[in-house]
Order: structure tokens, then C-alpha cells, then sequence
């Protein structure tokens, strides 16, 4: 997947000099090209002088300034830019929490850097994805959102709710890593860090009932981080 | 801060009380001795003067009897009651053995004539007109019986007085122990009041907060000079030790992920024998698990910092554990272990839905993990009138009691080979604690008993 992250852009806008560097290294590490910056205006220069496809903020800037501002000054001026808001667990409050609403996200410090990716590519895949579907299809598997129908081969698959909203999951961001964490908010909708095993139970019985009659799998485990859905044959080698 | 609002509910409790009842007990104990003195030099010493003057009079005409026999004395009752002195006041009667009256002002003896050899009160008639008198009688070898005695009235009418001006004193005092019981209470409530303020907000978290000064240089005034430098003094260690612990973090998560991504780099190299590539797979297992450690000890460092949360919200606890439990669900079955859950009322928190499952979820884990294969784990909730208890109760192993005030430290595992880092349970106090909670644990006999204790919102 490198040769189609190398050209996202993303624009950091974090005065600790550390997290920003050590932000901007990972992501370089990843593919990304990077550009920090260390206060607000500085920070609401670049983002409107030039065009990026994800924005980190953080809440926190120099001279009491809220990183929210910046955001709402951003959309004011119909700049739609995805945007992750780091924030601290202790500053944490509904109007970071109402950021998925309006199709951005947030993430907590002290965060894991595979975290940080996976969402902000997410949110990039998200911005530049046409409408969803009503039929999710993956290779010989197919979701059916309105009727609630899912089939393999022509094998129709009993699923629970829960187990129907993670393969929906899976579905609508295929060829893309899933975190843990990522995977909860999304089907149980708490954030919090799950014990490594209970989405691993989770997602094995799915993959359990997917793989029955003895098909190829398609939910991937990425190590140390979580899992993606593909219907690639090779899907731990980097293409 | 339910628990230590205002001391009105306990009046004892009150420093302001305890001094305006000390005070008080001072005033009527300085009263009651005062009122005594004045009592005894007034009404005191007008009675001794009184039955003094009795006492000379009653002896002069006995000693006239003695040198001059009855006629003597009737001449001189009589004198004594023309002389002018005294007259109103003057009781005197002269009876010969029969009870016959010779001279006197008295119409007849007093009654219960054996007790007055001594002097006594008694009522007595005096031209018509009954009134009280101290008495003295004397007995003479003829058998004619002298009364010599006062007239008690004025005596009367100044005890009146004393004792009225005494309960009137005595209002006043009580009015004015009233009134200072109310000023102390108010005048120490006005220089505690902004500390207890400041310091509850400090201990919710919000180290920037300092006392305001009262504009008076009074003893409170210097207590909250000396509770400001201290606070002072605890917020710079406080950042100190926040800043050494984030850089640290941040130095050395950098170099982890590096290392992480130059072993990923390498696991990919497939000139590598099955031996290399297992040793770099073991490497990426380690780090990836420091890195973890790193990760949830600046969570709950970030937690204990605990600056007071804005945005906790009322949380329905029944909703959030029955969720918990449906996400667990699947992990009990695996392992043919049971949950069960047990909601009594309407448990309803001010906390954060995403913390407060976290920890629950954390304990719920722990009683799985622990309690091994077909394990029961029980989860029950009740609300009191100010408090929503939560117990997780589960029919493990359990925990060895000389072990069980250990749990909840950061690192602490009872079981070396288990997987986990001893930090589950530490970021569970802090979350709890966060929520002004209280954790304890307890043997169950077999298995681990957990209680948890928030503070119960009241819509």
C-alpha cells in the first residue's frame, strides 16, 4: 500500500515539539509527506494556503487557543479537510466527542502511533469514497445493509446483530486496518481500550462462521494492531 | 463532598460551636458567682443585721425581767413602741403563763412557740393585720413568755427586687449567649469558608486554584498565605513530575517504534532461517508489549492527574455493565463460563460512559481470566439513597488475603506466568477514583470480590 500513501499529504499543527516530530517521523515511516506546525495561525496559514489530505490538531495550543477554533474557522470557510483532533483524556469534552458527526475524529494522548495511522487513514479513504452502498460485496462475499441478508457462494450466513454490524464494519472499509479500539467504537460504541482477546473472540467467531464451508479467509490479523478485510490472496505482503 | 458540606447537620462538629458553648458555660459560671456575691451583700447582710438587732433587743428586756420583774418589763415594752424608732418594723408581746396578753404590739403568740428558742419565721397578727415575721421567744421561771421579733416585710421586698434584677441579668445573658454563638459561628464560617472552597476544588483536581485573601491580617489570613505557598510548592513538584514522566515517555516510545518497524522491516527479509525470523518475531512480541506498558502508564498518570473532568454527564451504570456483559458474552462462552447480572433501581452516575466501561470491562476480564475455565461470574448492582454499589463476584481461585491490600499497585500480578503487566487493576483505581469512587476487595470463598462505590446523581 505504500506507493498509494506516498502522496497523502498531511498537515500536523502541535506545539510540543516532541509529539509533532515524533508524530511526523511515524508517518513519514508510512509513506506520508509532512509539514508541523507550531501555533494556530501558523497552523490556519498552511491549512488554507495549501492542500492536504488530512490535518492533526491538536486541542491545546500556544496563547490558550483551541484547536477546535481552528477547525470551525477551517469549515466556516468551506474547507473540508478531514481533521484528527489529539486531545487530552483530561480535556476531553462533548464537543470532541461530536467531531465523528461532522465526519472528523479525535484520539486521546497518550495514544499508540498504529492508532494514530489506522485513523487518520480511515479518515482519508472516508473523505474520497463515493456514498455507501446498499449492497456491500467482497469478493464471493455479499452484505445486504436494508435487508440484512449476508451470503457466501450462494451460502447464506446466519449472523447475530452484533456479529452482522462487524462484518458490516469490515465491509464498508475494505482493504483497511482496523484497530481494536476502532472496531469497539464502531460496533459496541464505547471507546476504550479493549482487552487485547475479547474483539479477537469476537472476530474469530465471525471469521468462524464466514469460513465455514471451508472458504478462504478474509479478515486478516495485522500484528500488534488489529485487522483488515481484503480479498487479496497475499495480504500481509506489501504490494 | 457530600459527606463534609457545611457542619450545620452536627452542631458539635462545629469549631464555632464548641467555642460559643465554652464561651457561654463561661458567662453563666461568671454569672452565677457574681449573682451570688451581690445576693449575699445585700439580702445577706440586711437579714443578719435584722435578727442581730432582734437578738440585742429580746436580750435587754430579759435581763430587764431578771433586775426588774414583770412590770419593769411591760414599761419598757411600752416605751420601746412610743419611742418611734423602729415602730413599724418592731413585733413585740409580753404573755403572762395563761397566754394573756400584758403589753406588746402583737394581738397574740405565734404558733409553734418550742421551735422559736432560737428564731424562726412565723405568721403572726399585728393589730388586725396578719403578716411575717422572724420570731424570737423567751420563757421566764413565772412562766410568762417574751416574743421579741421583725417585721419581715422590707426584707421581702428587697428579695423581690434582687431576685428580679437576677432573672432579668440572666435574660440578657442567655440573649447574649445566643446572639455570640451565632457571631462566632458566622465569623468563622466567613474565614474558613473560602479555604474548605479552595481546597475541595484542589482536591478535585484543580491545582491552580489558591485562597483569596480575607483583607484582614488575622490568623486565617496567615493560614491561607501558608496553604497558598504550599500549594504553590506541591504544583511545581506536580508538574515536575508530570514533565520528567512525559519525556520520558515521549524519548523513549520514539526509539521503540523505530526499533518495531526496523524488526517489521527485517521479519520480511526471506533470506532469514526459520530460527531468525522466530527470534525477531519474539523481539516484535516484547516490544510491542513495552510499548503497551508505556502507553496505559501515561493513561493512568494522565487519569490521577485527574483534573476535574467538565464534561462527565449523567451515566444510567445499568445500561453501561449489561453492555459490558453482552460484550463478554462471547469470551464466557469460549471458556464455559457464565455471567450473570443482577440490576436492582436505577443506578445512575455523573461519570464518562467510555471510562466507566473501560474499568468494568477491565474487571469483568480479570474474573475471567482468573477464574479460568466454567467459571461463574456474578455482577450486581444496587443504589442506596446516596450511593450506586457495584459488586463483581467471581468463583475463581481467587486471591490470598495477606495479598489482597497489594491489589490495585501498579505492577503488582499475583501470578507471574499469567499475561498482563500489572497495570489493569491500577488503571481501574484511577478511573474509579476519578469518578469520586471507591474500590475495595474482598475474598468471596472461593473466588475475588470486587466493590465499587460511586457517589449516586440525583436528577
Amino acid at each position: 500500500m505504500s506507493e498509494l500513501v506516498g502522496a497523502w499529504r498531511c498537515l500536523i499543527i502541535e506545539d510540543d515539539e516532541e509529539n509533532a516530530n515524533y508524530i511526523a517521523r511515524e508517518l513519514k515511516d508510512l509513506g506520508y509527506q509532512t509539514k508541523i506546525a507550531r501555533d494556530g495561525r501558523a497552523g490556519m496559514e498552511l491549512a488554507t494556503t495549501a492542500s492536504w489530505e488530512v490535518i492533526i490538531l491538536d486541542r491545546m495550543l500556544p496563547n490558550e487557543v483551541d484547536g477546535l477554533s481552528i477547525l470551525t474557522a477551517l469549515r466556516g470557510m468551506g474547507n473540508k479537510t478531514p481533521v484528527l483532533v489529539l486531545s487530552a483524556l483530561s480535556a476531553l469534552d462533548q464537543r470532541v466527542r461530536g467531531l465523528k458527526a461532522g465526519g472528523d475524529d479525535y484520539l486521546t494522548k497518550p495514544f499508540a502511533i498504529s492508532e494514530l495511522a489506522a485513523r487518520a487513514e480511515a479518515l482519508i479513504r472516508r473523505s474520497s469514497s463515493v456514498a455507501e452502498s446498499r449492497k456491500l460485496e467482497i469478493a464471493d462475499l455479499s452484505l445486504d445493509l436494508a435487508s440484512r441478508r449476508v451470503e457466501r457462494a450462494g451460502r447464506l450466513i446466519t449472523l447475530q446483530p452484533r456479529e452482522f454490524r462487524l462484518l458490516a464494519y469490515f465491509m464498508m472499509n475494505p482493504d483497511r486496518v482496523l484497530t481494536r479500539t476502532m472496531l469497539l467504537e464502531s460496533v459496541w460504541d464505547y471507546r476504550f481500550d479493549p482487552q487485547t482477546n475479547v474483539i479477537d473472540v469476537h472476530v474469530s467467531r465471525l471469521r468462524g462462521k464466514l469460513e465455514a464451508a471451508g472458504e478462504r479467509p478474509l479478515i486478516h490479523t495485522e500484528r500488534g494492531t488489529g485487522y483488515r478485510m481484503t480479498a487479496d490472496l497475499q495480504p500481509n505482503k506489501k504490494k | 463532598m457530600n459527606d463534609n458540606t457545611r457542619p450545620m447537620h452536627r452542631p458539635w462538629r462545629s469549631v464555632g460551636f464548641r467555642l460559643a458553648f465554652y464561651y457561654g458555660l463561661l458567662v453563666i459560671i461568671t454569672m452565677i458567682i457574681t449573682i451570688s456575691i451581690i445576693y449575699m451583700q445585700t439580702v445577706g447582710v440586711l437579714y443578719q443585721g435584722m435578727t442581730r438587732q432582734v437578738i440585742t433587743v429580746s436580750q435587754k428586756l430579759t435581763t430587764r425581767f431578771e433586775n426588774g420583774g414583770p412590770q419593769a418589763l411591760i414599761l419598757d415594752i411600752q416605751r420601746e413602741l412610743g419611742d418611734d424608732q423602729n415602730t413599724s418594723t418592731e413585733l413585740l408581746l409580753y404573755v403572762d403563763s395563761t397566754g394573756f396578753k400584758l403589753a406588746g404590739n402583737l394581738d397574740q403568740p405565734p404558733t409553734k412557740v418550742d421551735g422559736l428558742r432560737g428564731g424562726d419565721h412565723r405568721l403572726m397578727v399585728r393589730r388586725g393585720r396578719e403578716i411575717s415575721g422572724y420570731v424570737i421567744a423567751r420563757t421566764f421561771m413565772d412562766g410568762s413568755q417574751l416574743f421579741v421579733g421583725n417585721d419581715l416585710h422590707d426584707q421581702e421586698t428587697m428579695d423581690s427586687l434582687v431576685t428580679r434584677g437576677i432573672a432579668l441579668a440572666c435574660a440578657v445573658a442567655f440573649v447574649l449567649l445566643v446572639g455570640g454563638l451565632f457571631v462566632f459561628r458566622q465569623e468563622l464560617d466567613r474565614s474558613v469558608e473560602p479555604i474548605r472552597r479552595t481546597l475541595t476544588r484542589v482536591a478535585a483536581g484543580e491545582i491552580k486554584e489558591r485562597v483569596e485573601p480575607l483583607g484582614q491580617e488575622d490568623e486565617f489570613a496567615l493560614l491561607g498565605n501558608d496553604i497558598n505557598q504550599m500549594l504553590d510548592r506541591i504544583e511545581v513538584l506536580m508538574n515536575g513530575v508530570r514533565h520528567v514522566s512525559d519525556t520520558i515517555a515521549h524519548n523513549l516510545r520514539t526509539p521503540l517504534t523505530r526499533i518495531l518497524l526496523r524488526l517489521r522491516t527485517a521479519a520480511e527479509d526471506t533470506s532469514a532461517t526459520a530460527i531468525q525470523k522466530k527470534h525477531i518475531e519474539d523481539a516484535i512480541a516484547d516490544v510491542e508489549e513495552l510499548t503497551l506498558v508505556f502507553e496505559k502508564l501515561l493513561q493512568i498518570a494522565e487519569a490521577e492527574a485527574g483534573a476535574r473532568r467538565i464534561d462527565f454527564q449523567p451515566v444510567s451504570l445499568s445500561a453501561v455493565v449489561s453492555e459490558v456483559v453482552d460484550f463478554y458474552q462471547a469470551v464466557a462462552e469460549v471458556q464455559d463460563a457464565e455471567i450473570r447480572l443482577d440490576v436492582s433501581g436505577s443506578p445512575v452516575v455523573m461519570g464518562d460512559p467510555d471510562l466507566l466501561a473501560g474499568a468494568i470491562s477491565n474487571l469483568v476480564d480479570n474474573a475471567l481470566k482468573y477464574g479460568g475455565i466454567g467459571t461463574k461470574v456474578m455482577l450486581k448492582s444496587e443504589v442506596t439513597r446516596d450511593r450506586v454499589l457495584l459488586t463483581i463476584e467471581d468463583d475463581g481461585p481467587g486471591i490470598p488475603v495477606q495479598e489482597l491490600n497489594k491489589l490495585g499497585t501498579r505492577f503488582f500480578r499475583l501470578d507471574r506466568n499469567m499475561r498482563g503487566h500489572g497495570l489493569g487493576l491500577a488503571s481501574v483505581v484511577a478511573m474509579v477514583t476519578m469518578h469520586g469512587g471507591r474500590i475495595s476487595f474482598d475474598s468471596a470463598t472461593p473466588g475475588l470480590k470486587v466493590f465499587l462505590e460511586f457517589p449516586r446523581h440525583l436528577p
